[in-house]
């Protein structure tokens, strides 16, 4: 059994070092999931985490960057348990985009 | 957690050398060190085993870790590579068994 991402030891060619800043998106989503995956909430671990990105096929996996697995793996799995689902994370997103944009939409109502 | 830990089989200098287990799903031991040879160098503690924790399983029980330790010469035998250099990388002890006698 060899996964796909087990890549360890595959002659690569000459390796490009280039330095990558965290984004902002990455810290939030390291920051999820260290609240889900913290001692009083254990909502989702980071082996389940992993499993979830070593198992939802080749072709996404290598599409994504690091952060993007590790997104599109926590959603995957936030559904199976059947938390959330991937319409209402959809509908979420859509709201905020628009309080977002709306600035007065941010403040505070009086 | 209810079961007992698993027992410690190896002490600091046992030669081991790694299974492979040809387990589908969450491992966390990578291809290239698998029917390999190595010594222990360190025990790292008891930890719950990431293949069942990888399936929401945290029933037990606690498994040993080790630090184990490659020679680079043995890891990658095709390569210059000088006697001094290891590659430390840590197994869990389902994942080793014991391997007396002469390096292959």
């Amino acid at each position: 059994m060899r996964g796909y991402h087990d890549i360890g030891g595959n002659s690569a060619g000459p390796i490009e070092k280039i330095e990558l800043p965290w984004q902002h998106w990455e810290k939030q989503v390291e920051a999820v999931r260290n609240l889900l995956g913290d001692a009083t909430r254990r909502v989702l671990s980071l082996d389940e985490l992993r499993l979830g990105f070593e198992s939802f096929g080749a072709d996404k996996y290598q599409r994504y960057s690091f952060y993007r697995r590790r997104l599109e793996a926590m959603i995957d799995t936030l559904e199976k348990k059947g938390l959330i689902t991937r319409d209402e994370l959809m509908e979420e997103l859509a709201r905020v985009r628009l309080e977002w944009r709306d600035p007065d939409a941010c403040r505070p109502p009086r | 957690m209810t079961a007992a830990p698993i027992p410690v089989r190896y002490r600091v200098g046992d030669p081991v050398a790694v299974l492979d287990l040809g387990k589908a799903g969450h491992v966390r031991t990578p291809f290239y060190v698998r029917n390999r040879r190595g010594e222990i160098a360190q025990f790292c503690g008891y930890f719950l085993n990431p293949e069942a924790l990888s399936l929401g399983d945290t029933s037990g029980p606690l498994v040993p870790l080790y630090r184990v330790r490659f020679a680079m010469k043995d890891l990658w035998p095709g390569e210059a590579r000088s006697d001094r250099d290891f590659l430390y990388m840590e197994i869990y002890d389902h994942w080793l068994r014991p391997a007396p006698g002469p390096h292959a």
